[in-house]
């Protein structure tokens, strides 16, 4: 009786100290992250109401057609966020915007992920010349301004939405490729692969797996960080002329009109503007946390 | 009293960090006589960098606090000093020297300006001469003077330490503090380096506090001894003491712990278990999870010192029946 | 010294030459024809033939190129297809507007989030720390056009106190350059908060203090000269990203800077002038990428030391 008594005390000493998995540790280090959570709830809202867009607002009827008697009209219980200089409802412009903005967002940022990644990888396993050369490329690109690339390539392509996506992404290639590629280099140089490699096992294999295990934290960081800066250059961009053109709602073109009629109608500058702020600022967010949460060490 | 150039009593130390809070000093007392020296014995985490802090009044804020005790520098508490005042007597009646050379000197200023910034606050001269004074210093640790425009990067471990040797002992002080001097360096260069500590230490005519886990330091410069365990000083008595007549199991189980290169048979004693977790100390002792000769009361009670004779106590429920000899010896 | 100058400002030409042919190539392909560019849409194949004769566009890519760079060497940028001028004429009268802006810019920028930086990390859990922190991701987010926008509502339309339209006066600077200044203020906190904060953590921060060193000394002397290597490249860095935010906020102001030039260019389909102010402005971020260089030989020794030992 006695005997049994102390190995279940045993038992459940165990219990306590059995190491949590890893990705318990993360997600418990993720919810004690007060701001990660508000980042993560603020953009599950942004992505809902991006899904669910036609459930809010029709897109022909109310985004797009237009209503001459009610133009310019302030916020009121009709329209949410008042009508524009064509009568058109503010926050149906909005919501559709979100659609625009996330899904090409979303593009880019796997566009360049896909690319970068690639490059990345093949300079870091293959190395010598082609390693110098790709990671020259970068250097190269890095020094020009991510918005000074993406605005020079829409200029000589033309706009529409293809080529933005192409430029936000190539803009935004080097930032992936050096993740990976230094992440592979790290994974070449580790004792276990160099012992795997002593016993016969093909290296190829290990160090693909590990890399994948390895870069998958800052390149899941990285992807929230870039969504947000695509986010933020497509608005830019199409801001100034060169993204999505009018008539289809876009936050950065309707602040290019709305500023034309932003006397005395702020709500038109207001709304879009504070939808691309919390766009970014949530991504932000949950980019800083996802940081803290995969990578203690890296806390400042 | 005039000549105790330290007298640390009762002193209690905190760190609290997300709201544990860890014990890291737990009442102790020390006494040191201008110019003795004092070794301060443990293992890593038994509170021995925290005690020589505290005298510098740098314990690291807001983490961690003094809750109660005195420290007591040639006199004076040092523990009611404005932040002011004790920047007056820093590097200059009290100087530290930290256990990792290679990270404790500024990267970006020459070591001659290192020396030359503690002469220039303390002692009130103008640049020029306190740069003559830091090349000085330099040939004083043996480094040629002329080698005071380099910088921390341009030297080896050990001539990063004798730098900050000559850091600490620019202005004279009455005390020195040596937080694991010799531990980073390469045992050739060790002896050096202790070689020169103890040849300035007469020249200076300072009291020290060597802190060290290597009896082999302490037999060799310290006149005195401090055995500390997790924030408690466990056993002290002057080297006599401690090397030929030691009480407490685990000073014991210290000595057990190092090889015997006369007799290579022997088998190494390691002292069992781990350091106990200092946010959740045991009760009583805390020695006593490890201890061989562990009693019923060793779990509930803290023993008080013991005095074995007049430089000896121990803080040991084993020698609780000796009290009378220190009655006696006493009157 | 000059010979750590002089390594350095070699090893920027081919980075720069890449640039500039990345920015050629990206131009080349474009679909367009200048040809219609310069004679509109009725034109006989002739007056076509000799345009491409004149601007060299029968050429190969390559002798295209090189005959750029070559005319570049002359400062010679090419003229543009719609006026007829050189380009360098319209580069020089827009590059001192884009000058003195993002000059104005970074300068506010330093000023103002240095000490800021500084401050938080020397008081890390204080309020003023986590106020600042919390203003610095609330910055990093503002989409830096539609800040300028609710400036203008706020200043100019609402208060009346500043012009709406940016130019070279006092006045005409401030907006711009707080705009464009806002998001890089929140970048430069940042890192001079984390790398104080951990230069605050160095051991040689506590010999310091072991010393005798004044609580302010600590700081400003010890910790500060330390942290600020990270700091300066950030600043570096924004530069370029400055250069690239200034087209917006120029846009945004009708700011008579390179910023405008290069959209003029863009909407007007004039090649040489987009091609002149892209690397006018790679030109520059190349010059201030030298300068972080060197000012980093000046503050960390080991660069120093490692080119004067040779003299």
């Amino acid at each position: 009786m006695e005997e049994t008594k102390k190995i279940i005390t045993r038992k459940e000493i165990l219990k306590q100290f059995k190491k949590k998995t890893q990705f318990q540790e993360i997600l418990t280090r993720f919810l004690r992250n007060r701001l990660a959570i508000v980042g993560i709830v603020m953009f599950a809202i942004i992505l809902l109401i991006a899904i669910f867009a036609p459930l809010l607002a029709d897109y022909q009827t109310e985004a797009l057609g237009m209503n001459p008697s009610e133009r310019l009209q302030g916020p009121s219980m009709a329209h949410w966020f008042g009508t524009d200089e064509m009568g058109r409802d503010v926050f149906a412009r909005v919501v559709h915007g979100a659609r625009t903005s996330l899904s090409i967002g979303f593009i880019a940022t796997l566009f360049s992920l896909l690319i970068g990644g690639a490059l990345g990888a093949i300079a870091g396993y293959v190395g010598g010349w082609l390693d110098e050369v790709i990671m020259r490329v970068m250097d190269v690109m890095l020094c020009l301004p991510e918005m000074l690339l993406a605005i020079a390539i829409v200029a000589a392509f033309g706009t529409s939405t293809t080529n933005m996506v192409i430029a936000i992404g190539i803009s935004r290639v080097p930032r992936f490729a050096r993740i990976v590629r230094s992440s592979v280099l790290t994974v070449r140089g580790m004792e276990y692969v160099e012992a795997a490699r002593a016993i016969g096992a093909n290296s190829f294999t290990i160090v693909t797996r590990h890399v994948l295990m390895n870069c998958l934290a800052p390149i899941i960081v990285q992807i929230s960080l870039i969504f947000a800066s695509a986010i933020l250059a497509i608005s830019s961009l199409s801001f100034l002329g060169l993204g999505i053109q009018p008539p289809a709602p876009e936050w950065g073109n309707m602040l290019a009109t709305g500023r034309q009629y932003m006397r005395g109608n702020s709500h038109l500058v207001l709304a879009p503007g504070l939808a691309i702020f919390f766009s970014i600022f949530s991504l932000n967010l949950l980019g800083d946390g996802l940081r803290d949460a995969l990578d203690p060490r890296l806390k400042q | 009293m005039a000549d105790e150039i330290l007298k640390i009593k009762d002193l209690v130390i905190q760190y609290v960090s997300d709201g544990e809070v860890t014990e890291a000093v737990n009442g102790i007392d020390l006494e040191l006589k201008e110019g003795q020296t004092l070794g301060l014995v443990g293992e890593t985490g038994a509170g021995k960098t925290t005690t020589a802090l505290s005298v510098l009044n740098l314990v690291p804020k807001p983490q961690g606090r003094v809750v109660s005790g005195e420290v007591f520098l040639d006199g004076e508490n040092v523990l009611e000093k404005s932040e002011r005042e004790m920047e007056a007597i820093r590097g200059n009646k009290v100087s530290m020297i930290f256990q990792d050379p290679m990270s404790s000197l500024n990267p970006v200023m020459t070591v001659g300006e290192q020396i030359a910034e503690v002469v220039r606050i303390h002692d009130n001269v103008d640049e020029k001469t306190a740069m003559a004074r830091a090349r000085e210093m330099l040939e004083t640790v043996g480094i040629p003077g002329e080698r005071a425009g380099e910088y921390p990067h341009q030297f080896s471990g050990g001539m990063k330490q004798r730098v900050l040797i000559a850091i600490a002992l620019a202005c004279s002080p009455k005390l020195l503090l040596a937080d694991e001097p010799t531990t980073a360096l390469d045992v050739t260069i060790q002896a050096q380096v202790l070689e020169l500590m103890r040849g300035l230490k007469k020249k200076f005519n300072m009291a020290m506090v060597m802190i060290t886990h290597d009896f082999g330091i302490v037999a060799e410069v310290c006149d005195e001894v401090s055995v500390m365990y997790a924030g408690r000083i466990v056993e002290h008595g002057n080297l006599q003491d401690i090397f030929d007549n030691k009480r407490h199991p685990y000073t014991e189980g210290l000595f057990n712990s190092l090889p015997d290169i006369n007799n290579r048979k022997s088998s190494l004693k390691p002292i069992k278990g781990l350091m106990p977790d200092p946010t959740n100390l045991p009760s009583g002792c805390p020695f006593h999870p490890r201890c061989d000769y562990v009693c019923e009361k060793c779990s509930k009670e803290m023993p008080p010192k013991t005095w074995i004779n007049d430089t000896h106590y121990v803080r040991c429920w084993l020698y609780e029946n000796t009290t009378e000899s220190r009655l006696t010896e006493g009157e | 010294m000059y010979k750590y100058v002089i390594k350095r400002l070699l090893a920027l030409i081919p980075v720069i030459l890449g640039v500039i042919f990345i920015i050629y190539l990206i131009l080349y392909l474009t679909p367009g024809d200048a040809v219609t560019t310069i004679l509109g849409v009725n034109y006989t194949e002739e007056a076509a033939e000799r345009v491409r004769e004149e601007l060299g566009l029968n050429q190969p890519f390559l002798v295209q190129f090189g005959t750029y760079v070559l005319n570049l060497c002359r400062l010679d940028f090419g003229n543009s297809y719609i006026t007829g001028l050189p380009v360098i004429e319209q580069i020089a009268a827009r590059f001192p507007a884009t000058f003195i802006l993002v000059f104005v810019s970074m300068a506010l920028c330093t000023i103002l989030s240095l000490p800021v930086g500084v401050q938080s990390a020397v008081k890390p859990n204080s309020f003023f720390s986590n106020f600042t922190s919390a203003l610095s991701m609330i910055g990093i987010a503002l989409p830096t056009f539609w800040l300028g926008l609710m400036l203008i509502l706020w200043f100019s339309v609402g208060l009346g106190w500043l012009p709406s339209t940016g130019s070279l006066s006092v006045k005409g600077l401030i907006l711009p350059s707080i705009t464009l200044c806002a998001s890089f203020m929140a970048g430069t906190m940042r890192t001079t908060r984390s790398s104080m904060l951990e230069a605050l953590n160095q051991d040689y921060i506590r010999t310091a203090k072991a010393k005798g060193v004044a609580h302010k000394d600590v700081i400003n002397k010890h910790a500060l000269k330390n942290a600020l290597l990270p700091v300066i490249t950030v600043i570096g860095m924004n530069v370029g990203s400055q250069l690239g935010g200034s087209v917006l906020t120029e846009t945004v102001f009708a700011f008579p800077g390179l910023g405008r030039l290069l959209m003029d260019g863009i909407n007007t389909r004039d090649t040489p002038t987009v091609l002149g102010a892209l690397v006018v402005m790679a030109l520059c971020i190349g010059l201030c990428n030298l300068l972080v260089d060197i000012i980093f030989a000046f503050v960390d020794p080991r660069i120093k030391s490692q080119y004067s030992k040779g003299r």
